[in-house]
C-alpha cells in the first residue's frame, strides 16, 4: 500500500526502494539519508523517514537522529525549493564570498538559516564545498556558480524565480 | 624512466575526457600496467619500492606510506581492510576533487594493489558529501573496472584474488577526515575519533588490521609500482618523493589546480606565470597558509628562497599538509584571517574531548575581541594558554592542529595583536584551571 507521509513527495515503498538499493546495510546509512533527503522535494529527514530507516537497519532511532544532527548535509527541518550553499571558510571569506552573503540577504531579506516566505530560497554557509578556486561562487545541488560579482547574484536570483534552472 | 618534467597524477586527464571511466582508454595510457606488474612481484619487494619512493601520505600527515603499509603487513590476521580516505574536507583543497573526476581508475587501480599485496577482499572508499556528482561517477568506473575484471572475483585471473570497493557517502563533517573518525562513520556511528593507540594498523575498522590512505597517495601507488621507487624519489626530493597536487587560492591571478615537483621553489608556484601569476589584486602579498586551516602561515617576504618540498618548507617551520596554498594580499589582518579560521575549528570540532570542544570556542571568543580592537592587557597571555591548552590536551589530531596557524601568525605579526589591545583598560588576570 502506498501511503504518502510528510517528506510530500516520496511514498514509503519509494523510500523503502531507496533503503533496499543499498540492502539495507547499516554501513550505508548516510548514503540512504542523503538519498531520502534529496528525493523529497522538501529536503530534509523527518521523524517517520527516520524511523523507517531505524527499522530497516535495525538500529534504533536514536542512532538515526544522531547522525541527521551530527552531519552537516543531513537536515531535521524542511528546506527551501533553492538552498544555496556558500563557504564561509577563510580561502572564500578573503575573496569576496561576502559579496554575495550580503546580496543575498539585501535581495532576498532573510538571514542564513532562514526561509524566505513564498518557500522558495534560504542560504546555508558550508565551510568548503572545493570550489575555492571559483569564489566568489553559489553552489546549488551540484552546481557551481563561479566567480560571482553582486550583479551576478541578483540576476540569478530572478533566474530561479523565473524557473530558468528547473533542474535544480 | 620518467622525468622530472613530466606530469605524473595529472597526466590523463584531458585524455581521459570524454569518460574518465573508460577502462579501455585507461588501459592505452598505462592503466593498470602498475596492477599488472604487482601480481608479479615478491609482496616485500614492492614494500621495498615503496621505501626507495618514500611517498609521504598526502592526506595532510606526511607520514611515510611505505612505513604504513609495512606495519600493516606484519599485523596478524587474514582480514585487512583497504580504506580510502576522499573526505577532502581542508578548505582550499580541491585536488582529490580533481583526481576522481578526472582519473578515478587511478585512484581503484592504487587501491586495488593495496588489495592485492594485504590480501584484502573489500575496500571502501569514503566519499565527502558534497561530492555527490562524483560518487556517480566513481561508481561507474567501479563497475567498469569489474567488468573489466579488475575488480571481482579472481582478478586478472588469479585464482583466489578476490576484491571489491565499495563507496560510502561522507556527511560534511570535517572531523570525519581523520582516519578513526572515518572509520567509525563507515561503521555507521557518529564520525567521532577514536582514542589511540591502538594503531589502525592493528585495530581499525571493524577492529581488524586497517590501511587508510588519501586519494592522491592511493594515485601515487599506482606510480610507484609502475614506474619504481627510485623514479618516483627522483620526481620530488630526498625527503619526500614525487610531484605534489596543489591548490591555489585567495590573491593569486590562476587560482586553480596544478600538478608540481616537490623541490620548485616557492616563488615560482606564487609569482610565474605558470602558476599563480603573482597577485590578483595589485596589492603586495603578505601571507600564505600551507595545508588547510590546520597548517602553518608563512610570511611571503621571509619565503624568497624557500623551496616547495616537505624538507624546504620544514626548515621554516611550515608544511605541505594537503598541498592546499591559500595566498592573501597585505589588505588582509592577520587578526581578521586567524579568527575566520579559529570560527572554522569550532564549528568543525566534534565535541567529544572538553579541551577541543571548549577551548577552540574561547580561543574565537578572545581571536574576536583582537577582531574588535577590544581586547585588554592580559588576553594576549590568556589567548597563548589556552591554545597551549587546546593543543597538548586535545585527544586527535584535528584538535592538536587547531592552533598552528595562530602560533605561526602570533609569531609573524606580533604588532598586529598588539595594535588591538586597548592599553588604557585594566589588566585581565583570569585563573584558566
Amino acid at each position: 500500500m502506498e501511503r504518502v507521509i510528510s517528506m510530500a513527495n516520496i511514498t514509503t515503498d519509494e523510500k523503502i526502494a531507496i533503503i533496499n538499493r543499498y540492502h539495507a546495510n547499516p554501513e550505508q546509512a548516510l548514503n540512504i539519508l542523503i538519498d531520502l533527503q534529496f528525493t523529497s522535494s522538501d529536503g530534509y529527514i523527518d521523524q517517520a523517514t527516520a524511523q523507517l530507516v531505524a527499522a530497516h537497519l535495525g538500529v534504533t532511532e536514536t542512532r538515526i537522529y544522531e547522525m541527521v544532527s551530527f552531519y552537516a548535509i543531513l537536515k531535521e527541518a524542511p528546506q527551501a525549493r533553492y538552498v544555496m550553499k556558500i563557504c564561509n571558510s577563510a580561502p572564500c571569506h578573503f575573496s569576496g564570498e561576502q559579496i554575495v552573503s550580503h546580496e543575498l540577504e539585501e535581495i532576498l531579506d532573510i538571514q542564513e538559516g532562514q526561509m524566505t516566505h513564498d518557500g522558495l530560497f534560504m542560504y546555508h554557509s558550508i565551510p568548503c564545498v572545493g570550489a575555492c578556486a571559483q569564489a566568489p561562487f553559489i553552489k546549488i545541488k551540484d552546481r557551481v556558480f563561479a566567480n560571482l560579482t553582486a550583479d551576478d547574484v541578483a540576476q540569478l536570483i530572478s533566474d530561479l524565480r523565473a524557473g530558468r534552472y528547473p533542474e535544480l | 624512466m620518467i622525468t622530472r618534467e613530466q606530469p605524473v597524477l595529472t597526466a590523463r586527464f584531458d585524455a581521459l575526457k570524454a569518460d574518465p571511466t573508460n577502462v579501455a582508454a585507461f588501459c592505452e595510457l598505462a592503466g593498470y600496467d602498475a596492477l599488472k606488474k604487482a601480481v608479479t612481484m615478491e609482496k616485500t619487494a614492492i614494500l621495498d619500492e615503496l621505501d626507495t619512493a618514500l611517498l609521504r601520505g598526502r592526506g595532510g600527515a606526511a607520514y611515510p606510506a611505505g612505513k604504513k603499509w609495512r606495519s600493516l603487513y606484519q599485523s596478524a590476521g587474514d582480514t585487512k581492510y583497504i580504506v580510502c580516505n576522499a573526505d577532502e574536507g581542508e578548505p582550499g583543497t580541491f585536488k582529490d576533487k580533481a583526481l576522481l573526476m578526472s582519473d578515478p581508475l587511478a585512484v581503484i587501480e592504487g587501491m586495488t594493489i593495496a588489495g592485492y599485496l594485504f590480501g584484502a577482499r573489500q575496500g571502501y572508499i569514503y566519499m565527502r558529501g558534497e561530492y555527490r556528482s562524483l560518487h556517480r561517477q566513481f561508481a561507474q568506473a567501479l563497475a567498469h573496472a569489474r567488468q573489466a575484471n579488475f575488480l571481482g572475483e579472481n582478478i586478472l585471473g588469479i585464482a583466489g584474488f578476490n576484491y571489491d570497493i565499495r563507496i560510502i557517502s561522507g556527511a560534511g563533517a570535517y572531523v570525519c577526515g581523520e582516519s578513526s573518525a572515518l572509520l567509525n562513520s563507515i561503521e555507521g556511528k557518529t564520525g567521532r575519533p577514536r582514542v589511540k593507540p591502538p594503531h589502525l594498523a592493528e585495530v581499525g575498522l571493524y577492529l581488524k588490521p586497517t590501511l587508510v590512505n588519501n586519494v592522491e597517495s592511493f594515485a601515487d601507488i599506482s606510480v610507484i609500482v609502475r614506474e619504481g621507487g627510485a623514479a618516483f624519489l627522483n620526481l620530488g626530493t630526498k625527503d619526500g618523493g614525487g610531484t605534489k597536487l596543489i591548490c591555489l587560492t585567495g590573491h593569486v591571478k590562476n587560482r586553480g589546480l596544478y600538478e608540481v615537483n616537490l623541490g620548485t621553489p616557492l616563488y615560482d608556484l606564487i609569482y610565474s606565470d605558470q602558476y599563480g601569476g603573482g597577485s590578483s589584486t595589485g596589492r603586495p602579498l603578505k601571507f600564505i597558509h600551507f595545508g588547510g586551516q590546520s597548517g602553518p602561515i608563512g610570511a611571503v617576504a621571509q619565503l624568497k628562497d624557500c623551496i616547495y618540498s616537505y624538507d624546504g618548507l620544514w626548515d621554516y617551520d611550515l608544511s605541505i599538509g594537503s598541498g592546499a596554498l591559500v595566498v592573501l594580499d597585505d589588505s588582509v589582518s592577520i587578526v581578521d584571517y586567524l579568527t575566520s579560521v579559529s570560527q572554522f575549528f569550532t564549528h568543525e570540532s566534534c565535541g567529544k574531548c572538553t579541551p577541543c570542544r571548549i577551548g577552540t570556542l574561547r580561543i574565537q571568543e578572545l581571536l574576536e575581541k583582537f577582531q574588535q580592537k577590544i581586547a585588554v592587557p592580559g588576553d594576549l597571555e590568556v589567548l597563548k594558554s589556552m591554545m597551549t591548552h587546546v593543543t597538548q590536551l586535545s585527544a586527535c589530531g584535528l584538535g592538536r592542529s587547531v592552533t598552528t596557524s595562530m602560533e605561526s601568525g602570533l609569531k609573524l605579526f606580533p604588532d598586529e595583536f598588539a595594535a588591538a589591545i586597548n592599553q588604557q583598560t585594566a589588566e585581565q588576570r583570569e585563573v584558566m584551571w
